[in-house]
């Protein structure tokens, strides 16, 4: 019976071809919307990773607790020893130091005397022994002139400071705060480079040093904010990330020292956490939008294949076939044009993200403006559970919609058959 | 033996606030092998009674009995299984199944009996030859006249040797030549085969095959007659 009705549904084109294409359509936008979503949201937690919150990230403590005042007086301390144990301790992962602090970044005239003054954002990291940390923070695609730092009291400002102020390449900045104990810091760089990320929250004000310059400046020897810590295989994996932060903490943290450091995962961290749910949580969404708007128009496609083949239900029914059969049967086929559909579908839908994956759209102009780190291109990205998750909605929609239309063969009589075959 | 029994059989149908009365207290035996056709002026309960013969409906007052089976008692599965089983139906349209073949059609009427696929394609190829179609089992309904789109009909309603076939005015839209056609091959499958042809018709050319001939008028049997005709004789 069933290689029967696969036999009508791949003839009568005009019956299936219509289901097929709204089952195809819907997987289809299903799968690309899914992409894209996942690929947006990837794309900015990796972004948060690599930028603030690494895969995991170990602060004091005290620090952790007041980390938007940046509290140099709570960094951590003994760093070489704390990375070289972490480097044993998870060998398949890579551990960087980074100080953030913030200061009046001041630019002299000729004579010395203050031209322009401007509150800096300060971000030190290994500029000059990690070629990874500068791929990491995308600095030489970032760079807008000049080069990264290379030798100490080399520092890169950022692009917007540098055009306001006039701050040319090769000239003297000061920076000017306090350090690690709270006596006065005042520390010169040469402009080496500028610097734009194309995001206002890093952009501002932004200056970028080498780490080894920072810490001798802020009187921070051995000592940094915090420690970030990255899967070498790149991939954000809530498991590992779990057993890594548990076993560290339980070794290393000390609820009665504030000053012992404590890991944090990335989703504790700037409510990624809940951006993470958020992600699963539109998927789930859209899927059901697209199961209910499918479902709609399916049933109507039903009902209209109900009339097309009235005929063919009356010489079933007058054949002896039960109406429960026939309706069984209605569902086969739905499940079939279901299946059709969705393979369909679903070959484009990936075929259409990964084209999204590798190309992406260019937002960049559009966001000009928000505060939030948001990556300039928004590109899809293509996961394991996009295989079948366009099944989900392809084949709900389909048996719910023709589950539906079908109910219609109750309603027929036998008694009504050779009036309704005569005409 | 007897294979149809009706008895003081009654049919009325709801119609606005009241009853119309299509059969009234009809009284009829037609034994298994027998060649007979229902006739009367439109409206006169021929389709009514084929469709309680059938199973298809049930009988307000007294009785129907099917292959000793009393039609107003079975379950909508049992009168299914009674029509899949024994009942064979051809009806004025082909109603054959735009996209499937000659073959298809025919074969569609034994899906849903349990058959091994080798007993299925005999049964069919059988059906077909007895209709003189073998040639044309690739070809689609489509491509067919009427005359062999009714006798694929035929073979579709005789494909699984029912002991009864019915028939609501086959010849309908038929002309002369094709009309005879299908009577005769009808009247050769009863011989053969033994089934039981019951039809309902006005078509004065199908009288002259008919071995018997109940006569409808207004919902009653006013006449019940043996006929000794030429074409009859002939099988
Ligand atoms: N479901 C129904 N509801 C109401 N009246 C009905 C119904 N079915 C049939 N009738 C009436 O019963 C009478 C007999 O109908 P039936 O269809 O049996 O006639 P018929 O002899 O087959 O006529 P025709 O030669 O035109 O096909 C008609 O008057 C018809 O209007
Ligand atoms: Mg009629």
């Amino acid at each position: 019976m069933i290689k029967f009705l696969l036999k009508g549904i791949l003839r009568d084109r005009s019956r299936s071809l219509l289901p097929i294409i709204v089952v195809s359509i819907g997987v289809f936008l299903t799968i690309v919307m899914s992409a894209w979503m996942k690929g947006i949201f990837t794309d900015m937690i990796d972004m948060n990773a690599n930028f603030t919150t690494g895969h995991v990230k170990i602060m004091t403590r005290a620090y952790a607790e007041n980390s938007n005042q940046m509290p140099l007086d709570l960094a951590l301390l003994g760093i070489d020893e704390l990375k070289q144990n972490l480097e044993k301790d998870y060998p398949d992962m890579e551990w960087v130091s980074r100080i953030n602090f913030g200061g009046l970044l001041d630019v002299p005239d000729k004579n010395g005397e203050t031209r322009a003054q401007g509150p800096a954002a300060c971000k030190a990291i290994d500029f000059f022994h990690n070629p990874k940390e500068i791929e990491r923070m995308n600095i030489s695609k970032s760079l807008v002139k000049g080069s990264i730092p290379k030798k100490p009291g080399e520092a890169i400002i950022s692009d917007e400071f540098a055009e306001k102020f006039g701050v040319k390449l090769g000239e003297d900045v000061t920076l000017f705060g306090s350090t690690m104990n709270g006596s006065m810091l005042f520390k010169t760089f040469t402009v080496c480079g500028t610097i734009r990320f194309g995001m206002t929250m890093l952009d501002r004000g932004a200056i970028l040093m080498d780490i080894s310059d920072a810490q001798l400046a802020l009187d921070m020897e051995n000592g940094s904010t915090e420690i970030l810590g990255y899967f070498n295989d790149g991939n954000y994996d809530k498991l590992k990330v779990e057993e890594v932060t548990n076993t560290f903490n339980s070794k290393y943290s000390k609820e009665n020292d504030e000053f012992s450091p404590q890991m944090h995962k990335l989703e504790e961290q700037s409510g990624l956490g809940d951006y993470l749910a958020m992600a699963d949580g539109m998927i789930g969404m859209m899927i059901t939008f697209f199961v209910i708007a499918m479902s709609i128009v399916l049933w109507n496609t039903g009902l209209l294949g109900g009339l097309r083949r009235y005929t063919e239900y009356g010489i079933r029914l007058a054949l002896g076939e039960e109406k429960k059969h026939i309706y069984k049967t209605m569902i086969y086929e739905a499940i079939l044009i279901g299946i059709i559909g969705s393979v369909l579908g679903t070959i484009l839908g990936l075929g259409m993200a990964y084209y999204l994956q590798e190309v992406g759209l260019d937002f960049s102009e559009m966001t000009k403006n928000i505060s939030m780190m948001m990556p300039p291109i928004y590109r899809a990205t293509i996961f394991p559970d996009l295989f079948y998750i366009g099944f989900i909605p392809g084949l709900i929609a389909m048996v719910s919609g023709n589950a539906l239309a079908g109910l219609t063969i109750y309603k027929r009589k036998t008694s009504q058959l050779f009036k309704e075959l005569e005409v | 033996m007897e294979i149809i029994r009706i008895e003081g059989m009654t049919k009325r149908f709801p119609v606005g606030n009241g009853e119309f009365t299509a059969l009234k207290n009809v009284d009829l035996s037609i034994a298994e092998g027998e060649f007979v056709g229902l006739v009367g002026p439109s409206g006169s309960g021929k389709t009514t009674l084929l469709n309680i013969i059938g199973s298809l409906d049930t009988p307000s007052d007294g009785t129907a009995t099917v292959i000793n089976q009393d039609v107003s008692s079975l379950s909508h599965k049992q009168s299914a299984l009674l029509r899949n089983i024994h009942l064979g139906f051809i009806f004025q349209t082909y109603n054959l199944l735009p996209v499937y073949t000659v073959y298809e059609n025919v074969e569609f009427a034994l899906l849903l009996q349990n058959m091994s696929a080798t007993a299925r394609k005999k049964a069919v190829m059988d059906a077909l030859d007895w209709v003189g179609l073998t040639d044309k089992i690739k070809s689609k309904p489509a491509m067919l006249s009427g005359g062999e789109s009714q006798r694929v009909a035929i073979a579709r309603a005789m494909v699984k040797k029912p002991k009864i076939v019915l028939a609501d005015e086959p010849t309908a839209n038929l002309d002369s030549e094709n009309s005879h056609h299908i009577l005769q091959t009808m009247l050769k499958l009863n011989k053969e085969l033994k089934t039981t042809f019951v039809f309902a018709t006005h078509d004065e050319k199908v009288m002259k095959y008919l071995r018997r001939k109940i006569s409808l008028a207004d919902g009653k049997v006013i006449a019940d007659e043996l006929m000794q005709t030429e074409k009859s004789k002939q099988y």
